[in-house]
């Protein structure tokens, strides 16, 4: 088994404009997809991260408000899943509701640790 | 790599928990939040308001997956978007003059009011914020978008869908209503006993409109409509659940729209079709919505006052509890139009009250006085006239007119679902 990061970008702004009915509808389906993917064992962790952040550069001599020069590549959260296979990774991102906002699922190994 | 992740505090605590939230709890949120942040900061602030509110619920909505949803989520969202607010406005300039008034209120969102006084204070500014949306001095049409999007939380483009009016002029209207919210500053509040009847009769009209519009038929499953009527209710409730506006009146809409509610499934076949309240599977009304209408018409009789709304929530009872179609009691449903005629003359209690007159009288001395009556010539313009009009016809075998005014009122009508029901009755005319 091998652990994969899901870093989930953009879609901030047709989230954001939602209504509260289908804001209502849209935590409803990630909070299912998170349930599934708990009870098959697959779910390591996750958060969701705030839209606001700072970049820090040249050793902290040029902080700049970012990372977003493009809202759609913003990452919103992520999760870190445990799956047999770069495959199954891929199979289940495709569950993933960020799509429903156009936003997308950057799939990404983790290296595993030598005991 | 495992330890870390496992010694994160940070890391979701997933229980096998999904959100389990009442359904429209986010809509519902935002008009109580709305309502109660407005009253509390000005209505001049009633756009940093929303804003505050919606980023609250986008809060929610991104961080409760991860873990359960909060013990009590209603405190949470108005924490939320109280302290987004005051945040917003502590960059403004002319933030001292609201130090006060930020230093008070903030006292009462730190928790110090108990959980029963809040929700009191929720609902009266709920209240409030209803009479402030439905005023006459607005449009019909701005006071039920401002009460769909300000009290009941839709979003524009449901209010479009809803409605059926483009999302540019939902946009529109709302803009131009909510101007007026902001100029009435204090004067949003529940009116004083001089004006409460008359304010009162105008809030009722339009949630008598918006079950209207959420209740009139149309083709399939259309749930923002059915919302409509929901919302209807519960506005109604929120309106008795208050001693000093628990009167008749509200009682009376509130039955009427129950017994109404409660055929609701039942007038769409399987197949998506429209179904008369003659074909209607009777068994499929929902009972508990009788006896809840059963329960507001009872309280509705309390004083001497009789409304329009009581008498079609007790013509709507009739149909109610009778056993089968055949088994309507049309001499009194007949009794209640003549009162209805009398106290408030419509278009539409007129044609239903020949329905009745037909049922009691018989097709012939109904089409008689259709004539005498004048409504021909009143109501030349709508389709429900002529559909009426067919089917008398039909009943005393005069096919070829009967036909003729079916197609008249199938040219005139606007709504798909009844064309189609009417096209089938043409069909089953022709066939003889």
């Amino acid at each position: 088994m091998d652990e994969y990061l899901y870093l989930f970008r953009g879609g901030q702004d047709k989230r954001s404009k939602q209504s509260p009915e289908e804001m209502q509808a849209h935590m409803q389906k990630w909070g299912d997809w998170i349930k599934v993917l708990t009870e098959q064992g697959k779910f390591v962790g996750g958060l969701p991260l705030e839209e606001a952040g700072k970049v820090v550069r040249e050793n902290g001599d040029i902080i700049t408000d970012g990372p977003f020069t493009e809202g759609k590549e913003v990452v919103g959260g992520y999760f870190i899943v445990k799956v047999s296979s770069e495959e199954e990774a891929i199979e289940i991102s495709k569950d993933c509701p960020i799509f429903d906002h156009g936003g997308s699922v950057e799939v990404r190994k983790i290296y595993p640790m030598v005991s | 790599m495992r330890i870390a992740l496992k010694n994160q505090a940070h890391t979701a605590q997933v229980s096998n928990q999904v959100p389990e939230l009442v359904d429209s709890f986010f809509r519902h949120e935002s008009g109580k939040v709305i309502s109660h942040l407005t009253r509390k900061f000005g209505s001049e602030n009633i756009e940093l308001v929303e804003d505050a509110v919606q980023e609250a619920l986008f809060k929610a909505m991104k961080t409760w997956p991860y873990s359960n949803v909060p013990d009590n989520p209603s405190a949470w969202v108005l924490r939320v978007a109280s302290n987004k607010l005051l945040d917003v406005l502590r960059r403004e300039k002319n933030f001292s003059e609201k130090v006060e008034v930020i230093k008070r209120e903030g006292a009462t969102s730190e928790g110090q009011m108990d959980q029963i006084k809040l929700d009191e204070e929720l609902e009266d500014d709920l209240l409030k914020m209803m009479f402030a949306c439905c005023h006459s001095s607005l449009s019909v049409e701005s006071q039920i978008i401002l009460t769909l999007k300000i009290l009941c939380g839709f979003g524009k483009a449901e209010i479009a869908t809803a409605l059926l009016k483009s999302e540019d002029a939902v946009a529109k209207a709302y803009t131009r209503g909510k101007e007026k919210i902001k100029a009435a500053g204090k004067r949003i509040k529940i009116p004083g006993e001089s004006k409460l009847n008359e304010r009162l009769d105008t809030v009722l009209k339009i949630i008598y409109l918006l079950f209207n519009e959420g209740y009139k038929a149309s083709q399939g499953e259309n749930l923002l409509r059915r919302d409509l009527c929901n919302e209807a209710i519960r506005l109604t409730d929120v309106i008795l659940r208050n001693p000093k506006l628990a009167r008749p009146k509200p009682h009376a809409l509130m039955a009427l729209m129950c017994f109404h509610a409660s055929r609701f499934d039942a007038r769409i076949s399987r197949d998506g079709e429209l179904l008369t309240i003659q074909e209607q599977d009777r068994s499929q009304w929902d009972q508990d919505l009788i006896e809840r209408g059963r329960f507001h018409i009872t309280q509705s009789a309390e004083w001497s006052e009789l409304s329009a709304y009581h008498i079609q929530a007790s013509i709507a009872y009739c149909h109610c509890i009778a056993k089968s179609y055949e088994e309507t009691d049309w001499d009194r449903i007949l009794t209640l139009y003549d009162a209805h005629m009398a106290i408030d003359p419509s278009e539409v209690a007129a044609l239903n009250r020949l329905v009745a007159y037909a049922k009691v009288h018989g097709a012939n001395k109904a089409l008689a006085e259709l004539t005498s009556s004048g409504i021909e010539d009143k109501l030349g313009k709508y389709y429900l006239l002529y559909a009426i009009k067919s089917d008398l016809l039909s009943e005393i075998d005069e096919l070829e007119l009967a036909k003729s005014n079916l197609d008249k009122a199938i040219e005139m009508s606007q709504n798909e679902a009844e064309r189609t029901y009417m096209l089938k009755k043409r069909d089953l005319l022709e066939a003889g």
